[in-house]
């Protein structure tokens, strides 16, 4: 129960460091690794407290493909070299107290969100929850199952959007040079090399 | 596993759009080739939605149902959907827009219809419908060197997004509060006193409006039918419309049937607000796509008249409605892919000028189709009408009725506007007249129906008077 604990209190001081580190980073580049490292962190989180599938997922997804994707993003439009353009302390000022105001806000409202869960009258169980096997595995067992129409459908879905993500954008350019490894392999000594006699004082002439 | 054979239509559906998707890949230049294997698949799969039991099925926990309703709507998305495709083709080869996603992505949208259509369940509506708008938001913007299909796209993508997330937000109030996402469920325990559920329907009113583009959520009808490329258009128009209404259906008399008293008065009044707004908004237009949009709102208030009765009859008055909207549209965008001279379409409403002296064939169908959208006896168009106002009186409604009878005045003004400058104007540089076989065909059928829906109107009523929802 103390290794517990100990892993708890450690991953949770690097989310909640990596997340300052976020914000207070001046480098674009470096705020996005400290986001990886956030949801990471969570994702182990998660995983302490036996949700495997959702760390397994928060990974995939958050660190996957939405940091990845902030990474290409602030590589490509070049922000890392504002950096050198430091911040006006009146702006600074100005960001930290509406900021400041919003945290307040959220943290008042998770008080009454988790001050009305624990005071709730009556909190029942699903009686059908089966606690001896993984949850990605009772994931599973619904999703294959009773919910098989839904997942097929999602497919389809996911299908179409990718046919419209391509009918969209996918342009056929011309005058680019592909290589073809066919034409490559079956080239010939015959057809590539030809051996002549240069008469002197001429040269060669080379076709093509 | 039994319950798979029930699925048939919408598992052949997912699979021919992952085959087609592979062929079209790997063969070069197969637009023709997968656009006619689309149009069969989907005849295809209208087989397979005939062939479905008659009886009233429930599958996957009960989230998912096939009975008379869905059949019926089944067919007529698929079968119209086809339609689409077969009026398109020649649009797209002049467009350059005749890539294999084309095709594809109808198909995917179909899909997500059929899956919204067949729903009984918050989550699989749910996905159904981001199916199918996921792939018109796409397709809205298909024309992606054209400046106001991009923008349209991107409206429609933008507003959809907002109108779905009142859509679930709702869908969360109706879960949280009734304890299930089953329709069945939802309706046990939904009732007057429960008042937060009845917040959530209101969002989720919100947001079927916003997708049947009803007033006041119908700000992007306009521009997205225009800046669309046409054959997109004639889609948006026809197809899922289907869907949307069929879930408006499913939802007001399945899960909410209890508190009819607290939602019939908000279906009157986007009822009446459409009507209105359709009738006035349209006789300003110059191009003809964007008064197709604010015909296709009037018409839509007309259709949700029906359905704000809580009758039965008024149910059915509203499918049938819908099936002769479709054909008359159907005919309507015909005519407007015939609008055309050296390979460019024409969308002004002057472009028609004096079409009667040119091609008064075109003339003629043009006059058919326009008369019956105005509602004047004995096309097609009178009918639909004459069940939906007869619905709304046997309810006791006597205010929708009137104001809808007002407004049906005022739109035959804007038809009559086009038929003048059709017949009455001096003709212009005539249009093209090799036309595509499959546009004569859909053009010829739908005027054809129109015109002869009278002498035999029990085939239509026969099949829907079968539909019983509750």
């Amino acid at each position: 129960m103390l290794a517990h604990s100990l892993f708890f209190y450690f991953f949770s001081a690097i989310t909640v460091f990596s997340a300052i580190m976020v914000t207070i980073s001046r480098n674009t580049v470096n705020s996005v690794f400290f986001l990886i490292l956030v949801f990471v962190s969570v994702s182990i989180l998660f995983i302490m407290i036996g949700a495997e599938f959702l760390g397994m997922i928060m990974l995939i997804v958050y660190v996957g493909a939405v940091a990845v994707l902030f990474l290409f993003v602030v590589m490509m439009l070049n922000v890392t070299e504002q950096i050198t353009k430091r911040v006006s302390r009146k702006g600074l000022i100005n960001n930290i107290s509406i900021g400041s105001i919003v945290g307040v806000i959220i943290f008042l409202e998770l008080l009454v969100v988790i001050g009305g869960w624990k005071y709730k009258e009556s909190f029942t169980p699903l009686s059908s929850a089966n606690f001896d096997i993984s949850n990605t595995r009772a994931l599973g067992n619904i999703l294959y199952t009773d919910y098989i129409h839904l997942f097929q459908i999602s497919g389809m879905i996911l299908l179409v959007a990718m046919i419209g993500a391509i009918t969209l954008t996918f342009r056929k350019r011309e005058n680019v040079k592909r290589q073809s490894y066919f034409k490559q392999i079956t080239r010939e000594k015959q057809s590539a090399v030809s051996l002549v006699d240069v008469e002197r004082g001429k040269g060669v002439k080379l076709d093509d | 596993m039994q319950s798979i054979i029930y699925i048939f239509p919408e598992l052949f559906l997912s699979l021919s759009i992952m085959s087609l998707l592979m062929l079209g890949v790997f063969v070069k230049k197969s637009f023709k080739l997968i656009n006619m294997l689309t149009i069969l698949s989907l005849i295809f799969t209208i087989a397979l939605v005939i062939n479905q039991p008659d009886e009233i099925i429930k599958i996957f926990n009960n989230s998912y149902i096939i009975d008379k309703f869905s059949i019926f709507m089944k067919i007529l998305t698929l079968l119209f959907c086809s339609f689409v495709l077969i009026l398109s083709k020649d649009y797209l080869k002049n467009n350059n827009i005749d890539k294999i996603e084309y095709p594809i992505l109808i198909l995917a949208s179909t899909l997500g219809m059929l899956l919204m259509i067949s729903s009984y369940d918050l989550i699989v509506f749910y996905l159904g419908l981001e199916l199918q708008s996921l792939c018109l938001y796409i397709l809205a913007a298909f024309k992606r060197d054209d400046e106001r299909s991009t923008e349209s796209g991107l409206k429609y993508f933008v507003l959809s997004a907002l109108a779905s997330g009142l859509l679930l937000y709702g869908s969360s109030l109706i879960y949280g509060f009734t304890g299930s996402t089953n329709f069945e469920v939802i309706a046990e325990n939904l009732d007057e006193s429960n008042t937060a559920a009845i917040f959530g329907i209101v969002f989720i009113i919100v947001g079927l409006a916003f997708k049947v583009s009803a007033v006041p959520f119908h700000m992007w009808t306009p521009d997205v039918y225009e800046g669309s490329p046409t054959s997109v258009t004639s889609f948006f128009a026809l197809v899922p419309k289907v869907a949307a209404l069929a879930v408006f259906i499913r939802f007001m008399y399945v899960p909410f049937i209890n508190v009819i008293d607290h939602w019939q008065i908000i279906i009157v009044f986007l009822s009446v607000a459409s009507m209105i707004l359709g009738a006035f908004a349209a006789i300003g237009q110059n191009n003809i796509k964007r008064l197709m949009a604010y015909s296709s709102i009037g018409h839509m208030g007309y259709a949700l008249a029906g359905l704000a009765t809580g009758t039965n009859a008024g149910i059915q008055s509203t499918i049938i409605y819908l099936t002769i909207y479709l054909v008359m549209n159907l005919g309507a965008f015909g005519c407007i892919f015939m609008m055309k001279r050296e390979n460019v379409f024409y969308e002004n409403i002057n472009d028609l000028s004096g079409l009667s002296k040119n091609q008064p064939l075109l003339a003629l169908s043009f006059l058919i189709i326009l008369f019956s959208l105005a509602g004047i006896p004995p096309l097609a168009g009178f009918f639909a009408k004459f069940y939906v106002f007869m619905a709304v009186i046997e309810a006791k409604m006597y205010a929708l009725a009137i104001i809808g009878l007002l407004t049906t005045v005022v739109s035959a003004f804007y038809y009559l506007r086009v038929i003048k400058i059709i017949y009455f104007d001096k003709p212009k540089k005539p249009f093209e007249k090799n036309y595509d076989w499959g546009l004569k065909i859909s053009l010829i059928l739908s005027s054809i129906l129109i015109l002869i829906y009278f002498i035999y109107p029990s085939a239509l009523l026969d099949a829907i008077s079968a539909i019983i929802i509750y």
